[in-house]
């Protein structure tokens, strides 16, 4: 997810400085992520040198600056919001890895490790569907969305886990 | 707790099948008071442990204990005799008699034990008020939906009192909202001290509902999860990356 994009969306709404851009960020994610501030300032810098922000006021204190949205930045918004996400499948999990290596390694206990991997899964749904549920129960509709993809790929993993236990019980068979 | 369920390696072969064992030397003990899932893809074995649990069917190998009997050890008639006494079931697909009102439906077990008509007729009409839905007695189960069809069969699960509640993908035939009230009285009886045993391939509701999934792959039990039920913080869950430097 693009902290760039994400700051010129928040900026096309109104004019914001790096405090106020900081916490809406982080609301919009539902405190999924907790933004550092540096990473802010940086970005709005770098915004402002492509020409894709401006200040909004006379340039005084850097943390109470406000920042707008230039032409420019609201064209470049516009674009990368009608494009869709076209990057590569990004399995990030070590998961993946753990996997690749067990198989190499003689007496690597493949079962175990899945079935350790397949308790995080299920209380990782366990523990969205809480989040899911209180984000319904505030009307934050946009969260619920947010919950709802997590939930989603937590299923895929745990199909993943149990496809991945079924290939070994039938390699067993042929042995 | 007591365990109310206990299978010490239970296996389960059908005549003509490709040799594989539908169970293959299953152990397994559930507490009284749990809501424990019996999870995992199609052909895994969930329904022959359910059946096996149940009295439908009995094992190749090994036993089956419920509530302190043998189960191997009954008769055809005791068994029947002690699922009627002892166990609930809740189907994918309600089983109600279309001819026979809700009420009706719901005395069925109760009349089959020999339970007074007043007192039987008392219980069921305080379970249909318990599962919100005494109103609907005097109807017949084709002018419910299925939900409310559902509550009715759970009603008739829960007539004789039973040690165990079977619930085989209760919400299999049930739209999504539908599915999730059955699920929350469904949880809400377990709070109240039943103990239920729910299979399903559906990660997301045994994970949900359940504190302890148990789950099954080619007739072995791979795993046997308990989960905890706080309330997590959203980063410890999930974490929406960021790249940093793109500009």
């Amino acid at each position: 997810m693009s902290l760039k994009f994400g700051i010129l969306g928040l900026l096309a709404e109104q004019p914001l400085h790096a405090y106020s851009v900081k916490a809406r960020f982080e609301d919009l994610l539902g405190g999924s992520w907790e933004v550092n501030i540096g990473q802010v300032y940086t970005t709005l810098q770098r915004l402002e040198r492509d020409g894709l922000v401006e200040p909004a006021e006379p340039r005084g204190d850097r943390g109470r600056l406000p920042y707008r949205l230039t032409e420019v930045g609201r064209k470049a918004l516009e674009a990368w919001l009608a494009e869709p996400e076209s990057e590569p499948q990004q399995l990030r999990e070590e998961i993946y890895l753990k996997l690749q290596l067990a198989t190499r390694i003689a007496n690597g206990d493949l079962p175990a490790l899945l079935a350790r991997q397949r308790r995080v899964y299920l209380q990782r749904l366990k523990d969205l569907a809480v989040l899911e549920q209180k984000a319904k129960v505030q009307g934050r509709d946009d969260l619920v969305l947010l919950y709802k993809g997590a939930i989603l790929h937590t299923e895929a993993d745990l199909k993943w886990v149990d496809a991945c236990a079924q290939e070994i019980r039938k390699g067993e068979d042929k042995r | 707790m007591t365990t109310l369920v206990e299978l010490t390696e239970v296996s389960k072969t059908y005549d003509g099948a490709s040799g594989r064992a539908a169970l293959d030397r299953v152990s397994l003990g559930i507490e009284g008071g749990e809501l424990t899932a019996i999870m995992g893809p199609s052909g895994s074995g969930k329904s022959t442990l359910l059946n096996l649990i149940a009295g439908i069917d009995r094992p190749s190998g090994g036993r089956v204990r419920v509530g302190g009997e043998d189960l191997g050890r009954l008769s055809e008639a005791r068994l029947a005799r002690f699922r009627r006494a002892r166990l609930g079931f809740v189907f994918q697909f309600f089983n109600l008699l279309g001819n026979l009102t809700v009420l009706e439906n719901v005395l069925i077990p109760a009349q089959l034990q020999g339970t007074r008509p007043a007192t039987a007729k008392a219980r069921a009409m305080e379970l249909l008020t318990r599962l919100d839905i005494a109103e609907l007695a005097g109807h017949y189960p084709a002018r419910l939906s299925g939900g409310q069809q559902q509550r009715v069969a759970i009603a008739r699960a829960l007539i004789n009192q039973p040690v165990l509640l079977l619930a085989d993908e209760p919400t299999g035939a049930l739209d999504t909202h539908g599915g999730a009230q059955v699920m929350e009285l469904i949880e809400g009886l377990n709070r109240e001290g039943q103990t239920v045993l729910l299979v399903t391939h559906d990660a997301k509701l045994a994970s949900r509902h359940a504190g302890r999934v148990v789950t099954l792959i080619d007739g072995r039990v791979v795993d046997d999860a308990r989960l905890e039920g706080a309330s997590p913080a959203p980063q410890s869950v999930v974490k929406v990356r960021i790249r940093e430097g793109q500009s």
